[in-house]
């Protein structure tokens, strides 16, 4: 057999097994076999320059053209093969995807807090600011200084709880209004948030409640400033539709005092079953009022030329219209399967 | 306040529904609570005279009656028995609606036709009466509809009334109220009775402690006819009203209080010794009162007393000694005003609230005592038949008079927010009982001794504003003059509670007050600190105001637990309390600085040597058990110290970890957080001991407890270059003795202020086969870059720096190289 009819065996043999090969690999064995460094063909190019001259070229010829067939061929099938292997595999690696994702950890903000922060951010976009104080308060800020001297009967209406002489857990967050008012000058305008403590337990009350209280005194300030400012917080937290109402009612360091009604935002008043409203149409929401003039002057102000307002508000109470949560209780237990919906 | 609608139409006229009244008294008054229905709402209730009475035929339990509704008769199945031949009785007609929502029918009971249905007391809503039907005496006229003689169904308004307004606790008081609400006027039943009794001055009046009892009034109902009971129509009203009807004088007493709102006592005369004296307790003095129960008395309380033992702790309960009962032939009526602290006092000492205490409290008009005296006397005569002295002894020895109150019309259009003409402030304050005289621009209102609570004039601004009506004043906003905003605390605070919900914690709000367990299962009373205790706590498990946030979160992990949680991570922010030693001597001082205002916060002490309690802010989270549940891809998460520890690091950036033991701390895993050198709070797992005793028995339990001051949730940012040149990464195994802290290594490397080294990362540490025991494997990488791509052999010349640094100062043997 010439060497010429060996090439052609050769590159017949090399384009039927890259066109039976089925893998990437068969077709690294059969580059090697056909191509590689001690493949037939690769010894038969090796050995042209022991051929006599004249058959040289007719071999060198035909073994580069069977060699770049081969290459050819083996360049071809291998970009098929390569990418149905990738199909292949990317068709091996599907997920269900209905599995559930990796689970990250969950936190959550107490619904009562989530209240306050929303209604203090309402009153800092009005230019008011934030007052806190102790909750352990002496029975001068917590009581006389708004208002209520000793003997007098609104404090045993205030289950108190007591500490040493002179101390109690704050009953509201007032006491906060009265420090702020001593330690500067009118214009006053605050919001304190906090918790307050009163010595109660039954379904409805729990020892402990939050509070949010609001004073404003400057010059000129009426009851229609505070009907205006409690409607706008109103529609704030709880939507741009409800209504607010004032009713006459009674607190010792307000006068005159009101209670203020927000229409019902499920119902609006429509509904006779509305587990928000119980069918009133009204949620009663706070108690409010133009600041004493007793308190004024204890604190160093001129009633005559300053007035002002106060209000007061339960944001437990409001978490649980707004979330409609049925047990105040339930605020206070630590319960993870309560926290976490919030 | 009970305002039964019928007898407050006896006082004043309205053309209202309850529902429209109650409205109205809610916006222009007090709060109503609601609407009480009592008897026939709706229908007709005949007097019918019992014909037949008898057995039903079929049942052993019912009888059958033939009644005569008045020419009509019919026949009428009832349960009583008490019915008889010749009875009156009231029927209710089939159609009529009774209070409970039952609407009757023409009925068949086992067989028998029933036409309507005879009524008990209860029915008719005249007393809880319910074992008979009521019979009616011969004056009702068969056939005649029951109504022309009592109503037969009433609609009771409830008013929350306000502490201010003692004057509202009697039916004239609501009367004038409603009154000045609708402008119109109202009527005072007169008084009529003759004299014609034995003369109270039989008896001595004194009152030897005048400061507690500013009026009081006694006079004698003599020749009473014994046992009577009132008519109808008062006990209805009694029942109406919320009390219970008990005899003619009784009744008479307290109907007259739910008129007028003065408490009435009356006294057996006859066990009257010699009068009455108004005197405080004598020392060890005891009475056993109504309820049966024997009370020790002391020296502020005030007694009703005759010369010889007490009768009566004074506005609060009396003995049994001369109260009247249905042998009672000869009454002393007292009608009296009392101090109100002393009653609240008293009334909270012995722990006995009664309906009369809670009128006194408030402080009562003695210029209401003369009327009050005059219409129960009246209604004694009338009703027991008996016979008003010619006297009423009275100790009255300062009268109250009328004040004057001034209201500036521009004062109350300030405060209001509205117009106010002065006509119609005037009228309104006229209305209530004022007189109004005019002075250029300002009213001045005479006030009636019955508005205690009318002093000053803002108090009358609030009278006229809530009558014109409170929805007439416009809603404004005011310009705020102040730029608003959170302190950078504030600001803080939000970011913590936030940042600590982002990492997966839930924040609670627990109580700060817990059992002396807390301090104890905490083994904090051995580490010399005590807790401060409430007075009066709601029960002996809530004694203690607490000294850290961890108890509370720790009670809550357990009852999480106990409700079948297999884990999980809570924070809290929130007030702590610690007792304050205060020096010597300054008791006294303290005491005026907590009860008066004298000493103000700009006085020269700390505020928590005058209280003796310091209060701080705390952030504590505890984790326990799985803090994340494993996933079908992933290990649980559980807690342990480093979990506690990476959130301190988030909180508290630069925190630096120190091992020191606390009592319910695991000894080997606690640390206290340092920050700038002083303890910012304290990192650990929960010693297995404490776990068990707080109901975490097994569980893993780590927890932190931080001051608020010392966290930083959102450090101040600043740029820091980086160069766009390769980084090179470099791993580090070294070998050491167990004992060696890695903090300190890591503090080692850093103290080399390599310019190059970018970061360096513990990312094992092994300690075991591969490696000799007593020592332990710590494996470092370190990230090296500079501005200019480094070469290899500036790579390696920083890396055996290094590895130099930590053999001198750890003995660390290179391992693998
Ligand atoms: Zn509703």
């Amino acid at each position: 057999m010439t060497a010429a009819e060996r090439i052609e065996e050769l590159r017949e043999e090399a384009l039927s097994a890259v066109a039976s090969a089925g893998s990437t690999s068969d077709l690294e064995s059969v580059r090697v076999r056909y191509l590689g460094r001690s493949a037939e063909l690769t010894e038969i190019k090796k050995s042209i320059r022991d051929l006599p001259p004249e058959d040289r070229k007719a071999v060198g010829g035909a073994s580069n053209k069977a060699t770049k067939e081969i290459e050819g061929a083996l360049h071809e099938r291998l970009e098929s093969v390569a990418a149905t292997e990738r199909e292949e595999r990317l068709r091996a690696e599907a997920v269900d995807v209905t599995l559930p994702g990796t689970p990250y950890l969950k936190g959550s903000l107490h619904p009562s807090l989530r209240v306050i922060d929303e209604v203090v951010d309402f009153f800092v976009g009005l230019g008011y600011r934030v007052a806190e104080g102790p909750e352990v308060e002496t029975d001068y800020y917590n009581f006389t200084a708004l208002n209520i001297p000793p003997g007098h009967p609104a404090r045993g209406m205030q289950d108190t709880f007591f500490l040493d002489e002179g101390l109690v857990l704050r009953t509201h967050t007032s006491p906060v209004q009265i420090r702020t008012m001593l330690s500067q000058e009118p214009p006053v305008y605050v919001v304190c948030p906090g918790r307050t403590y009163r010595r109660d337990s039954d379904p409805t009350h729990t020892p402990m409640f939050n509070q949010i209280e609001g004073l404003a005194v400057d010059k000129g300030l009426t009851l229609g400033h505070l009907k205006g400012t409690l409607a706008a917080m109103a529609r704030h937290v709880f939507g741009e539709d409800v209504k607010v109402r004032l009713r006459p009612s009674y607190f010792q360091f307000v006068e005159p005092g009101v209670e203020l009604d927000v229409s019902c935002f499920r119902c609006g008043g429509s509904d006779p079953n509305c587990k928000v409203c119980r069918g009133a149409g009204w949620i009663e929401m706070l108690g409010a009022g133009m600041v004493d003039p007793a308190v004024l002057t204890e604190v160093g102000y001129d009633p005559e030329e300053y007035t002002g307002f106060a209000f007061g508000m339960g944001p437990d109470r409001m978490a649980m219209v707004r979330y409609g949560i049925p047990d105040l209780r339930l605020f206070f237990e630590g319960d993870l399967r309560f926290l976490h919906q919030f | 306040m009970r305002v039964p609608l019928s007898w407050l139409r006896e006082y004043v006229d309205f053309d209202l529904s309850a529902d429209e009244l109650s409205d109205l008294f809610s916006l222009r008054s007090q709060e109503v609570d609601g609407l009480d229905r009592l008897g026939v709402l709706d229908g007709e209730v005949v007097v019918g005279e019992v014909v037949e009475f008898g057995q039903h035929p079929n049942a052993d339990r019912l009888n059958v009656a033939k009644v005569d509704l008045g020419g009509q008769e019919v026949q009428i199945v009832a349960g009583a028995p008490n019915p008889y031949s010749g009875a009156r009785v009231p029927i209710v007609l089939p159609g009529s609606t009774l209070a409970d929502g039952r609407k009757l029918k023409k009925a068949k009971l086992r067989g028998m036709e029933s036409f309507g249905m005879m009524m008990s007391e209860r029915e008719l809503g005249i007393s809880n009466e319910h074992t008979g039907i009521l019979l009616l005496d011969e004056s009702y006229e068969v056939g005649r509809p029951v109504s022309d003689y009592f109503p037969v169904g009433d609609t009771v308004l409830e008013l929350d009334v306000n502490p201010n307004r003692p004057d509202l606790w009697g039916m004239i008081g609501v009367a004038r109220e409603l009154a000045a609400i609708l402008k119109t006027t109202f009527r005072i039943p007169e008084p009529r009775f003759e004299v014609n009794g034995e003369p109270t001055s039989a008896y001595i009046l004194r009152v030897e402690a005048p400061d507690l009892c500013p009026r009081y009034d006694l006079r004698r109902v003599s020749h009473v006819r014994p046992g009577e009971r009132a008519p109808l129509e008062m006990r209805r009203r009694v029942h109406a009203a919320g009390m219970r009807p008990i005899n003619a004088i009784v009744d008479a007493t307290n109907y007259v209080m739910i008129e007028t709102g003065q408490p009435i006592h009356a006294f057996d005369a006859h066990q009257v010794r010699d009068g009455i004296v108004v005197r405080r307790a004598h020392p060890g003095e005891e009475m056993t009162m109504l309820d049966g129960q024997t009370r020790q008395l002391d020296e502020e309380m005030l007694v009703i007393a005759d010369e010889e033992r007490g009768l009566v702790v004074a506005g609060v309960m009396g003995a049994e000694t001369a109260e009247v009962d249905d042998e009672t032939t000869d009454v002393l009526v007292e009608v009296a005003t009392f101090n109100g602290r002393n009653i609240m006092e008293t009334s909270q000492r012995l722990g006995l609230r009664t309906d009369a205490s809670g009128r006194f409290e408030r402080g009562l008009d003695p210029e209401m005592v003369a009327y009050a005296m005059e219409r129960v006397t009246g209604l004694l005569a009338w009703n027991t038949g008996g016979c008003p002295a010619p006297n009423t002894l009275s100790h009255y020895p300062e009268p109250v008079a009328p004040w004057q109150v001034p209201l500036r019309l521009a004062r109350a259009e300030l405060l209001l927010g509205m117009p106010v003409e002065e006509g119609e402030a005037a009228e309104r304050l006229e209305l209530l009982g004022c007189k109004v005289g005019r002075e250029d621009g300002c009213l001045l209102a005479d006030v009636p001794t019955f508005r205690r609570d009318l002093g000053r004039e803002a108090d009358l601004i609030e009278e006229v504003g809530r009558l014109i009506g409170l929805e007439n004043v416009p809603a404004r906003l005011p310009g705020v003059p102040l730029p608003g905003g959170l302190t950078p605390n504030q600001k803080k605070l939000r970011s913590l509670r936030r940042l600590l919900a982002d990492l997966g914690l839930a924040e609670a709000v627990t109580y700060p007050f817990g059992p002396d367990r807390w301090i104890e299962d905490l083994g904090l009373d051995d580490d010399g600190r005590r807790a401060l205790k409430l007075r009066n706590p709601l029960s002996a498990e809530a004694g203690n105001l607490r000294p850290a946030l961890l108890p509370g979160l720790l009670d809550a992990a357990a009852r999480n637990r106990s409700f079948g949680a297999r884990g999980g991570a809570l924070f809290e922010v929130g007030h702590v309390f610690e007792p304050q030693e205060q020096p010597e001597g300054m008791r006294e001082y303290a005491l005026r600085y907590r009860l008066s205002g004298e000493i103000g916060l700009d006085a020269e002490m700390p505020a928590e040597l005058l209280t003796g309690v310091v209060e701080k802010g705390k952030v504590a989270g505890v984790l326990a058990g799985n803090v994340r549940p494993p996933g079908w891809n992933i290990p649980a998460i559980t807690a342990g110290f480093f979990e506690a520890k990476g959130l301190v690091e988030r909180l508290v950036p630069g925190a630096v970890f120190e091992p020191r033991p606390r009592p319910f701390l695991h000894p080997g895993r606690a640390a206290a957080v340092l920050l700038d050198g002083a303890e910012a709070g304290w990192a650990g797992e929960l010693h297995p001991d404490v776990a068990a005793r707080f109901g975490l028995e097994g569980w893993p339990v780590a927890a932190f407890e931080l001051d608020l001051g010392s966290t930083e949730p959102d450090p101040l940012m600043r740029f820091e270059p980086f160069y766009n040149v390769p980084a090179v990464s470099m791993d580090l195994a070294v070998v050491v003795n167990t004992d060696v802290r890695v903090g300190e290594m890591l503090e080692a490397v850093a103290s080399l202020g390599s310019p190059i080294l970018a970061d360096a990362r513990v990312f094992d540490v092994y300690e075991g086969a591969q490696v000799p025991s007593g020592q332990k494997s710590v494996a470092l990488n370190f990230t090296f870059q500079a501005a200019q791509t480094l070469t290899d052999a500036e790579v390696k010349a920083e890396l055996d720096r290094i590895s130099e640094q930590l053999r001198e100062a750890f003995g660390a043997e290179v391992r693998g190289t």
